[in-house]
């Protein structure tokens, strides 16, 4: 993979995970 | 003024309510739609251009619908009729809500037909039918074999087989809805969503873990060919529109099923950080997942350039003719084919149910029917016309109604419902709204997205879809002269379910004695989920 394209990866994973985790861990804490 | 006779239905838990809702949102196109259009739409620039439309469109669409649905819920109204009514006191309000009527049904009735396909592929995957026919051409041949479509010369399964197979998931999804909303959909997102999760990751893992193929390509070239940024296509309008109309069609929005779900929670429930929990679930499943199957596993098999050409033949070629190739040189094929089949088969269902939701609710709710003689006679109406959609496949009658009500008519539903939520309603009191009983403060540069942005980031859609697509396909400028009676069919049967509609509701507001200018009494509050 080039360099420009694991960049673009990583962020879109970081960023669709890093949502879903926060809004779980939102949801947990409220009970 | 009365409201419409139903029973107290609840979602059981906060969980259940989630996974249901991002199982209406994640269907085929998390799959086999998203991967394609990622592919062919300069990879890293369609990257950047669907997180801003999803940023300025989805999210707050998605809001928007969250709350239109628990503001109907308040005067029991699981129908988007009642719900525009509810929000807007004029006589047209209700009659625009037959969009909303309409869409759900005839895509419910094509949908459940698709989703019968990966229900077959399943198990043709598991007794190894399609195995030995190992190139893309022959895996072309034999889908269409199944379909009844192309030389019946070369037909490998029985005429009847499209339909059982059709009749089995029709039965599948009647038997589901008639259990209701905690007992039934419930039940299939807290069963079916984790299924899809395990299998979804146990292809990831298999396809990334492949050894290079014939060409040296890896999965990992796959990835590189859908991230790699093209950035001189930032500046190409169609970028910025496959971007948009991908994330209308994995978040479900204009469907009016999310409005029909969110109508089973109170004020006192949150939606606020529901609704993105539920968005961010469907993206995980989109990007993370969807992202790291089909094409990574073509590129594999048929380097960049075959894996481009399959990308470009459209996503059903890639899921039931390229993936059943793929399946069929790795170890346990039958097993991994009947895993991607069922990963998608269970993406469909928790889909169709929804879609079946509000069209139920309108007839439970407006004329005192019980549920299961209405869902009865839902199933009924989707098997005569599915079967019309399974004998004349080959004459373009599934497409028209895929792009009037499954692509046109999303947009069309929803510019009306957010003009009638944010602008008749007003900004501040559909802000209210959204966060009666909210777990979170939405970002308040969402408010003036709602109101300004997204409405003309939809009707800049619908005026460029309407040109560049609709046009064309009214005038039939591409159909065969031997289809132009079933096109003109289809559509026919579209604007018959609109009439039917419009008098159905015309009767329900007569017969219960609504005022359109004094808008709904509030009726019972559901308990509040746990």
């Amino acid at each position: 993979m080039t360099s420009s394209a694991v960049i673009f990866m990583v962020a879109s994973w970081s960023f669709v995970l890093g949502l879903t985790a926060w809004s779980f861990s939102r949801i947990m804490k409220k009970g | 003024m009365t409201t419409g006779k139903t029973s107290n239905e609840a979602w059981g838990t906060r969980m259940g309510l989630i996974l249901a809702m991002a199982g209406n949102a994640i269907g085929l196109g998390n799959f086999l739609r998203f991967p394609v259009q990622a592919a062919s739409n300069g990879g890293g620039s369609f990257m950047i251009t669907y997180f801003i439309a999803l940023l300025l469109l989805g999210i707050p669409l998605m809001w928007i619908e969250w709350g239109i649905g628990r503001n109907g819920g308040r005067y029991r109204k699981g129908h988007i009729p009642g719900m525009f009514a509810a929000i807007w006191h004029h006589p047209i309000a209700k009659y625009l809500g037959v969009i909303g009527m309409v869409i759900p049904l005839v895509v419910m009735i094509y949908y459940t037909y698709i989703e019968s396909w990966t229900l077959a592929f399943t198990v043709f995957s598991i007794t190894g039918d399609y195995f030995g026919r190992a190139s893309q051409a022959e895996m072309v041949s034999y889908l269409q074999s199944f379909q009844g479509i192309g030389d019946p010369a070369t037909r490998v399964h029985s005429v009847w087989t499209p339909y059982a197979f059709f009749l089995v998931t029709l039965a599948i999804n009647v038997w589901v809805i008639s259990k209701g909303i905690s007992g039934g959909v419930e039940k299939l997102a807290r069963i079916g969503m984790p299924i899809l999760f395990l299998f979804a990751l146990v292809l990831a893992g298999v396809v990334l873990s492949l050894p290079a193929g014939p060409d040296g390509s890896s999965a990992w070239t796959g990835l590189n060919f859908i991230y790699n940024p093209d950035l001189s296509r930032i500046g190409d309008a169609r970028v910025w529109l496959a971007s948009a109309g991908q994330i209308f069609f994995t978040l479900s929005v204009g469907m009016g099923s999310l409005q029909a779900y969110a109508s089973y929670l109170s004020t006192k429930d949150d939606i606020a950080l529901n609704g993105i929990a539920t968005a961010a679930t469907n993206e995980t499943a989109e990007v993370v997942l969807g992202g790291s199957i089909a094409i990574p596993a073509a590129v594999v098999f048929f380097g960049v350039s075959g894996a481009m050409a399959v990308a470009q033949s459209g996503s059903f070629n890639l899921g039931f003719a390229t993936m059943p190739v793929v399946f069929q040189q790795l170890p346990m094929g039958q097993v991994l084919g009947a895993m991607w089949f069922g990963l998608l088969f269970f993406a469909g269902i928790t889909s169709s149910v929804a879609m079946l939701t509000p069209v139920t609710a309108f007839f439970r709710e407006e004329f005192g029917l019980r549920r299961e003689p209405v869902c009865y006679a839902l199933g009924f109406v989707t098997l005569v016309f599915g079967l019309m959609h399974i004998a004349w496949l080959e004459h373009g009658f599934l497409d028209e109604w895929d792009y009037w009500a499954g692509t046109f008519g999303l947009v069309v539903l929803a510019v009306t419902e957010t003009i009638i939520f944010i602008w008749i309603f007003k900004p501040e009191n559909a802000w209210h709204s959204i966060h009666q009983g909210a777990d979170i403060q939405i970002p308040r540069v969402f408010k003036f997205v709602m109101t300004y942005v997204t409405p003309i980031y939809l009707l800049f859609i619908l005026l460029w879809w309407g040109w560049q697509d609709a046009l064309p396909l009214l005038r039939m400028e591409e159909v065969k002269p031997e289809s132009v009676n079933y096109v003109l069919l289809s559509r026919g049967i579209i604007v018959l379910f609109a009439v039917v509609f419009a008098v159905l509701i015309r009767i329900a507001w007569k017969r219960n004695g609504y005022n359109d200018r004094a808008g709904f009494t509030e009726g019972a509050i559901q308990e509040k989920i746990q």
